[in-house]
């Protein structure tokens, strides 16, 4: 005898807005009669932190798992003690996604290092002394209602050997940089998730030979209160926009779709912060790497 | 029936009969000639198809014609407004992969292949622990090799196994995709496009590109035909036709994972591939996604440093385009071909010619590696610009202002029609002529001009000698002499349009000097020089006049081997012969150039040349023999068959084709002159027939000369051409060889002995021999000496034939006469001596009859017995003397014997 429980969404996608009812079913596929001790499904909403160990010093490493900060848990009943019959029973549920009544409000899914914002659904199974209790449980992603579209922010730089601040320490700087005149536009530093990243850059001279141009992602999240905090930058991802020597004094658009669950918007709260940074390398053939930065501001808008 | 019949032969009285007659132009028996020329395609095809029509399998050439006339309908299609993009890049694709090989060793780097050595960074350390002992490091290998993501690397691979490689992990796609490991399939995907960036062994890259692109599509397709299935089940349901509203959300969803993954793709190019690969797949999400993001990957390819792989994207970019949108996609190849023209200096950046000259191209290699690629650019293009001229204006002006621009020329001369191209040429020259110290692809290109100027139909106004000189200043200069010969092909064939004669044999004396300065050999260039000759003779308007030329006929014989010089006059006098009008040639120079050419091809016969080989030269150098015509300079005319006699000795069938020249000859000859032409022609035969090898076609000849003669009255020379064949009869053979196979000559040896005993008729007797009708008895005698087969068909066949013609020889007056002969009849006057001689050989011949009868009966032949005795009892009936009782108890016998052997079927009785 076995039996096994799925949670199947009415939505495809998984993607709920606060206030909307999350409808399903839950498959109970036996292939005997099965008896059990009632049938739950909650919800879970949570906000993990971690602090990393880089910024902690030793005497709070223990305690680097701050609590995680709940956002929302409801429990409904779907079957009072009973008898399941053999084959496939769906049982249908609805579940309105609101957050607690005094609680912090819904946040966006987020898939961190530091910072981890899921939401779940969990189905159990009550069953006799002797048996094992049948546990399934299945993600689902909260966004926010889109916004109004922000006005752009276009902003634009140019790099030549002038323009480096020596990054890595003292010893950074090359003796004889090679002469060269970047330039590079982003069309907006206020950006929709939906919508991809653009802009363009320019090699308008290079003496030395190019291998790549890059364009990073990174994310920077921020843990912790007044007391202590760690603030760490980790990439998310890196695209390539120019493979080898690129033709010079030519615009090379920049192009990057945002990764769905491992960005969100841009997020500020009392204890962790959830900020995005661009990053644009030119790396020259002998690897020497040349970067400017940008800090970006994520929305959730149409 | 040993019974002794004497035959009489009744004399009959001449009757007049009054045929009804009609005037006619053509002899009712001449065999038309159509002069079918097979030179059309489609007429070719049309030849195969009646041959083949009996059979029910398509025959496998005219399979291969009618594939090739398919192909060749492709360009017609684009006169409509619809083509076909996918179909032309297939032929395109083809021609690439034929002609982008390489004999170097190649690198194939993926995971998901079998062998090689492991690059991954595991077995990487364990090379530099290398104390480890073997069992342990194979053990770690073996772990290793669970781990999907290792990557190996093989090399030296040749490029067959390259080909295999490929069309694996093309398999490996689909074995993983039905195997619903599609993320497998996916990484294999990346993995093919990455091989892309690959530029090592540059000479094989565009075809690499087709192979991959191949793979790429068939994964395109994949993903595509699995997201139509998800959406519409298995209804079929064409591309346009989706409309993204109709699609379940839960394929709207499969989809956009579908594109986070690939936009998520960290490298550049297999980013921009498999986008491209999934173009398609857009259409589930929103079909006017498609349009924005081809314009964007046209500017996202800039990224692409490397020019040679950034053009092939390109090139996969507008397949992608064109196979979604046809018409439509032709503005992207024009974005695409100006991309490609903006960053054109990448091509020539000291960089890859670094590149290139590291891996031993030269730079005529490397740049026509771009050529399929711009090309292809340019042939969309081309369709979407409704203004060809400007076009090439604008792009001839660029060419003129960019340094190296000869890779864009060449393009652009070979890709724009010849109309426009005619129109700009002196433009075009002009640059060529600016940049032609240093210029890369400068014979391809000179040869394509030349090519378009070709289809000039009419140009007088172009200044054709200008262009043409022009030419010849650059092309003298040219170092390779290969490439000279490849482009004085075309211009040639312009100058033979365009210009006079005279032009034309500068330039040929001008290509002699630049031959012989060049310092090697001719022979090497052989096959080029050829078909430069071969083009001229094709396209000179009068053939002749290339023999009038001084510098011709040395350009021909200018590669001194044999082999050579026979290749060449036989090309020459085929196309020669192909292309003249004219019945006959007069021109004394003409007739030497061709008699030398004839004397090359003769003279290259030896032991083994093959019988076809034989038989080519025999029909060239015929068609020579029957085309020399001197008119009434009868005796020149016998001189040259003369001459050729002892020229193509080697040639029985020339020798036929002479005799029969000179028969035709003697009968022409005007008899006011005297006999002695006719008697030098006669003699002519007489001589020439013995030099044949087979018995049968001497006999023949020797029966044609004997008529010949006879005709013009030459009895002396006829009796003994007669003689001669009568003596040749026993050495007839049964069988003669014939296209491979054995025939039997009774058929023929009847019908030519029919003749011959037809011609007797008429012969005038010798008067100095002292036996009456000389050559007949002759005959006779020779006809009892050959051991015959008694019921052979042939034997009593003809000793029927020979009673006719001694019946017919003792009537008083002879059917037919040839005026100015006096025949038998007149010549003896039913003289009683030469009856009773005629009669006696009738009455043994009729006595051999009987035996053969006999005979016939014995070996139960009833039927072949039955017609041969009616056909003696006919013969008595018409011929003989009835009142003769002899004669009608023959006659009564054999009928009595016919009604008794008779079968039911006895039509052939009651006819008589």
């Amino acid at each position: 005898m076995s039996a096994s429980l799925t949670i199947t969404l009415k939505r495809a996608s998984k993607v709920y807005h606060e206030g909307e009812t999350i409808a399903g079913v839950v498959v109970v596929d036996t292939t005997a009669d099965l008896r059990h001790e009632g049938l739950t499904l909650s919800m879970e909403g949570s906000v993990n932190l971690q602090l990393s160990t880089k910024n902690t010093g030793i005497f709070d490493a223990f305690s680097n798992n701050i609590r995680p900060i709940n956002l929302i848990n409801t429990t409904i009943e779907l079957a009072a003690a009973g008898k399941i019959p053999v084959g496939v029973t769906e049982i249908p549920f609805e579940l309105p996604l609101t957050p607690r009544p005094h609680g912090p409000a819904l946040l966006e899914t987020y898939h961190g290092v530091f910072v981890n914002v899921l939401y779940t659904l969990k189905c159990g199974m009550k069953r006799s002394f002797l048996n094992k209790p049948l546990h399934t449980s299945c993600q689902f992603f909260v966004q926010y209602r889109p916004q109004e579209r922000a006005p752009a922010k276009p902003v634009r730089c140019e790099i030549t050997p002038a323009t480096l601040r020596a990054a890595g320490g003292g010893s950074g700087a090359r003796a004889n940089m090679p002469k060269f005149q970047l330039y590079a536009e982003l069309d907006s530093t206020v950006c929709a998730l939906d919508a991809p990243l653009t802009g363009k850059i320019r090699v308008d001279e290079c003496a030395a030979p190019i291998k790549s141009i890059e364009l990073q992602l990174v994310r920077l999240e921020t843990c912790g209160c007044a007391e202590g905090y760690s603030k760490d930058a980790t990439e998310i991802q890196n695209i390539q926009v120019g493979e080898g020597d690129v033709c010079r004094g030519r615009d090379i658009p920049l192009h990057m779709v945002l990764p769905r669950l491992f960005t969100c918007p841009t997020t500020a709260t009392p204890h962790f912060k959830i900020e995005f940074e661009l990053n644009i390398a030119v790396v020259f053939e002998d690897d020497y790497l040349v970067t400017e930065n940008f800090p970006i501001l994520l929305l959730r808008s149409r | 029936m040993p019974v002794y019949y004497k035959w009489t032969s009744e004399t009959k009285q001449k009757r007049k009969h009054d045929y009804p007659s009609l005037e006619i132009s053509n002899h009712p028996l001449k065999i038309e000639v159509y002069n079918v020329k097979l030179s059309a395609n489609k007429s070719f095809l049309e030849s195969l198809q009646k041959w083949s029509s009996p059979f029910e399998e398509l025959d496998p050439l005219l399979r291969f014609e009618q594939l090739n006339v398919e192909n060749d309908l492709g360009p017609d299609e684009k006169i409509e407004n619809t083509i076909n993009y996918p179909k032309v890049w297939n032929a395109k694709r083809t021609a690439i992969l034929n002609k982008y090989t390489t004999g170097e060793k190649l690198t194939i780097v993926s995971s998901f292949l079998p062998g090689g050595e492991k690059i991954s960074s595991f077995s990487a350390l364990l090379r530099q622990v290398s104390n480890l002992n073997e069992k342990v490091k194979n053990r770690l290998e073996q772990l290793d090799d669970f781990d999907e993501s290792s990557v190996r690397k093989t090399m030296g691979l040749s490029q067959q196994e390259f080909v295999t490689k490929i069309h694996m992990l093309d398999d490996e796609i689909k074995k993983a995709w039905d195997t619903e490991q599609r993320v497998k399939a996916f990484k294999i995907a990346i993995q093919c496009s990455k091989l892309l960036s690959d530029i090592n062994v540059m000479q094989f890259y565009p075809s690499k590109f087709v192979l991959i692109s191949d793979v790429l599509g068939n994964f395109g397709a994949l993903v595509y035909d699995r997201l139509k299935k998800k959406s519409f089940g298995n209804v079929d349901i064409k591309f346009q036709d989706i409309d993204s509203y109709n699609v379940p959300e839960s394929a709207r969803e499969t989809c956009q994972n579908w594109m986070f993954k690939m936009a998520s793709i960290r490298e550049l190019l297999p980013r921009l591939y498999m986008e491209m690969s999934l173009l398609k797949c857009y259409t589930f999400i929103s079909k006017s996604e498609i349009k924005p993001a081809i314009e964007r990957l046209t500017k996202m390819i800039r990224g692409i440093g490397n020019p040679l792989v950034a053009i092939y994207v390109r090139v996969y970019l507008c397949n992608v385009a064109s196979s979604l949108f046809g018409k439509e996609s032709e503005c992207y190849f024009n974005d695409n071909l100006k991309e490609f023209l903006e960053e054109y200096q990448q091509i020539i950046c000291p960089n890859m010619a670094k590149k290139f000259g590291t891996q031993l191209l030269t730079a005529d290699q490397y740049l026509s590696l771009y050529i399929p690629a711009v090309d292809w650019l340019l042939y969309g293009t081309l369709n979407y610009t409704k203004c060809k001229d400007t076009l090439l204006e604008e792009m001839l002006e660029k060419c003129d202002t960019t340094e190296n621009s000869e890779l864009l020329l060449c393009c652009c001369v070979s890709g724009f029609d010849s109309t426009s191209i005619i129109k700009q040429s002196t433009a075009i020259m002009d640059i060529i002529r600016n940049q032609s110290d240093h210029m890369v692809l400068l014979s391809q290109i000179l040869s394509s001009v030349g090519e378009h100027l070709c289809h000039a139909e009419n140009y007088c106004q172009l200044p054709s000698e200008a262009l043409s000189q022009c030419w010849w200043k650059i092309a003298t200069n040219m170092k390779s002499t290969e490439n000279f010969l490849q482009v004085l092909e075309p211009w040639l064939q312009f100058a033979c349009n365009q210009l006079s004669s005279q032009h034309i044999n500068m330039i040929l004396r001008g290509t002699i000097r630049y031959m012989i300065k060049c310092g090697k050999p001719a022979e090497d260039y052989c096959s080029q020089i050829q078909s430069v000759i071969k083009r001229m003779l094709k396209s000179i308007p009068d053939v002749e006049e290339l023999f009038l030329m001084d510098a011709f006929m040395p350009l021909v014989e200018l590669a001194q081997t044999s082999n050579a010089r026979t290749a060449m006059a036989k090309t020459v006098l085929t196309i020669f012969f192909e292309r003249y009008n004219a019945v006959e040639i007069e021109d004394h120079i003409i007739i030497s150039s061709l008699m030398r050419l004839c004397c090359i091809l003769h003279d290259s016969i030896n032991a083994v040349t093959v019988e076809d080989e034989n038989k080519v030269c025999a029909e060239l150098i015929n068609k020579f023999i029957h085309a020399v015509s001197y008119y009434d300079d009868l005796e020149q005319q016998l001189n040259f068959y003369v001459e050729c006699r002892s020229a193509f000795i080697k040639l029985d069938s020339v020798l036929i084709a002479l005799v029969h020249a000179v028969n035709a000859l003697a009968v022409r000859a005007d008899e006011s002159r005297g006999r002695w032409l006719q008697r030098a022609c006669a003699a002519y035969v007489f001589v020439t027939v013995p030099s044949l090898q087979c018995p049968l076609a001497r006999a023949q000849l020797y029966l044609l000369g004997g008529q010949a003669a006879l005709l013009t009255g030459c009895i002396g020379q006829a009796e003994a051409n007669l003689k001669t064949l009568v003596s040749l009869i026993p050495e007839i053979p049964q069988f003669v060889q014939e296209d491979g196979q054995n025939k039997p000559t009774h058929d023929r040896v009847v019908g030519l002995l029919s003749n011959f005993l037809s011609t007797l008729l008429i012969l005038p007797d010798n008067m100095d021999s002292n036996s009456k009708a000389y050559i007949l008895s002759g005959f006779i005698k020779t006809m009892e000496r050959i051991h015959w087969k008694k019921t052979d068909p042939l034997y009593y066949t003809l000793l029927l034939r020979s009673l006719d013609l001694l019946c017919e020889m003792t009537q008083e007056s002879y059917a037919y006469h040839i005026d100015g002969v006096l025949s038998n009849d007149e010549l003896y006057g039913s003289e009683e001596e030469f009856i009773e001689t005629i009669e006696s050989h009738a009455t043994n011949i009729c006595q051999e009859l009987l035996v053969v009868l006999k005979s016939l009966g014995d070996a139960k032949e009833t039927k072949k017995q039955y017609n041969l005795a009616l056909e003696l009892f006919w013969r008595i009936v018409r011929r003989g003397k009835l009142k003769d009782s002899s004669m009608t108890s023959l006659a009564t016998n054999l009928w009595a014997l016919a009604q008794k052997i008779q079968d039911s079927n006895n039509k052939f009785a009651v006819s008589i």
